[in-house]
């Protein structure tokens, strides 16, 4: 990982903890679906969403299967938006 | 098959009553996207959530425009406390007239919700309403949730089988739109919010002695409770009101464990799954009833009933598996003979059923 995509790993952990009060410390590299059930999954995505002003679609959320995935993914559309201005 | 004695009560009919204020989902969408997008970078996810609860419209207490002044749990009871009178009054009425009875026929009221408190119970102020006689014995229950329709319904039963000539009327009133906290972004309140809807229903019952009609008699029923899963739906108790409480997990519980459950039930009273012709199931919701399909093995189109009602009118907590038992009993297609099996869950997390011979 970069040391953007880093950063917002540990943003998203910070998340997931703080503001979702989701149990237990998300591993960078499990499966974010073995840890977190349906409901739980789908308020980490409207997090990340809202926490970085990204749209996350479902092909994407699919393709991000760890916390190191949801990272790069973030890191990459925040590029992308940033590349477009 | 189960020794009669006394004899079974009947199911002689289920009244129903819906607020006239309608409203399909893409409008109440609208509604919502205004407040979602002040706080949600992507609000078409959660319109897509909306969409994927597979409810088309719902009938509200209210009209639209009256909701957003309802900013204090006071505010929100006393809405729910004058329209669960008037829509229990109409639900009761509907189904003592389907029974070919009058209120003074009236020997025991049931009254069940969780979505309004109120002291003296509806069923109090029914008894005005009605003019039914002082002398009715009158059970209102809170907290039981989803599953009170079909638990309260098998308490009338048994109630009936003590009192085998008495005739018992079991109403449920539902106004899940006045609970809604509109500060509540959790998945959970987004949900909550596109999946259920207002409706009141009354099951009228007779016992053994009394019944008369084609109605299905009550041959067994049972209460199952699964230990130490609390949170898995609920209310918390806010300065607003009643906060939703509700796990992903409640169709996975589904799944474990309705199918074991249900053939224990029909073991005991020497009867399978393949002798039920008629499945009343609780529209819990798409996940819920697909839970109930794979865990039961049903056949196509069995749950055909509870899928229409989710489209139509939402999950009315409580009231859901009678307004499907109710369409049931309009249809007319139990013949003598037929064995259907009622079936719902609620928090606790539990589940009931109700073994049901016309």
């Amino acid at each position: 990982m970069s040391g953007r995509e880093a950063a917002v790993a540990a943003e998203i952990r910070r998340l997931a903890r703080e503001e979702l009060k989701l149990e237990g410390e998300v591993g960078a590299d499990e499966e974010l679906a073995g840890q977190l059930d349906s409901m739980a999954l789908l308020a980490l995505v409207v997090a990340v969403e809202d926490r970085f002003l990204v749209v996350l679609t479902d092909d994407d959320a699919a393709g991000a299967r760890t916390l190191t995935d949801l990272a790069r993914l973030v890191v990459a559309k925040q590029v992308a938006a940033e590349g477009a201005r | 098959m189960i020794a009669s004695r006394p004899p079974h009560p009947v199911v002689l009919s289920v009244g129903r009553a819906l607020p006239e204020h309608h409203v399909d989902q893409e409008t109440l969408i609208a509604v919502f996207r205004e407040l979602w997008s002040r706080k949600h970078h992507n609000a078409a996810r959660l319109e897509d959530l909306h969409r994927a609860v597979g409810v088309g419209g719902r009938h509200l207490a209210l009209p639209l425009s009256e909701y957003p002044p309802l900013d204090t749990f006071a505010k929100c009871n006393d809405a729910w406390l004058r329209v669960a009178v008037d829509l229990g009054e109409r639900a009761v009425r509907d189904g003592l007239a389907r029974a070919g009875l009058a209120p003074a026929d009236v020997d025991q009221l049931f009254f069940v919700t969780v979505t309004g408190i109120a002291t003296p119970s509806v069923d109090a102020r029914l008894m005005n309403r009605l003019g039914l006689r002082p002398g009715v014995r009158r059970t209102p229950v809170f907290g039981l949730g989803c599953v009170a329709g079909a638990a309260v319904t098998a308490r009338a039963a048994d109630a009936l089988r003590a009192w085998p000539g008495e005739v018992a009327v079991m109403l449920s009133v539902e106004l899940c739109s006045l609970t809604l906290q509109r500060d509540d972004l959790s998945v959970a309140n987004l949900v909550a919010s596109g999946l259920f809807g207002d409706g009141a229903a009354a099951v009228v019952l007779a016992g053994g002695e009394r019944a008369v009609g084609p109605g299905p008699r009550v041959l067994a029923t049972r209460s199952i409770f699964y230990p130490d899963s609390e949170r898995v739906m609920g209310w918390d108790v806010v300065e607003g009101g009643f906060k939703v409480v509700l796990a992903a997990s409640v169709p996975q519980i589904v799944r474990e464990h309705v199918g074991g459950d249900v053939d224990r039930f029909l073991a005991d009273a020497g009867l399978t799954r393949r002798q039920i012709r008629h499945w009343v199931a609780h529209t819990g919701g798409p996940k819920v009833l697909e839970a109930f399909e794979t865990s039961l093995e049903l056949p196509e189109g069995a749950l055909a009933r509870s899928w229409r009602s989710l489209s139509e009118v939402g999950n009315l907590s409580s009231a859901s598996v009678l307004f499907v038992l109710g369409e049931l009993l309009d249809a007319g297609e139990a013949r003598p003979g037929d064995l259907g099996l009622l079936l719902a869950m609620g928090p606790g997390f539990c589940a009931e059923l109700v073994l049901l011979q016309w």
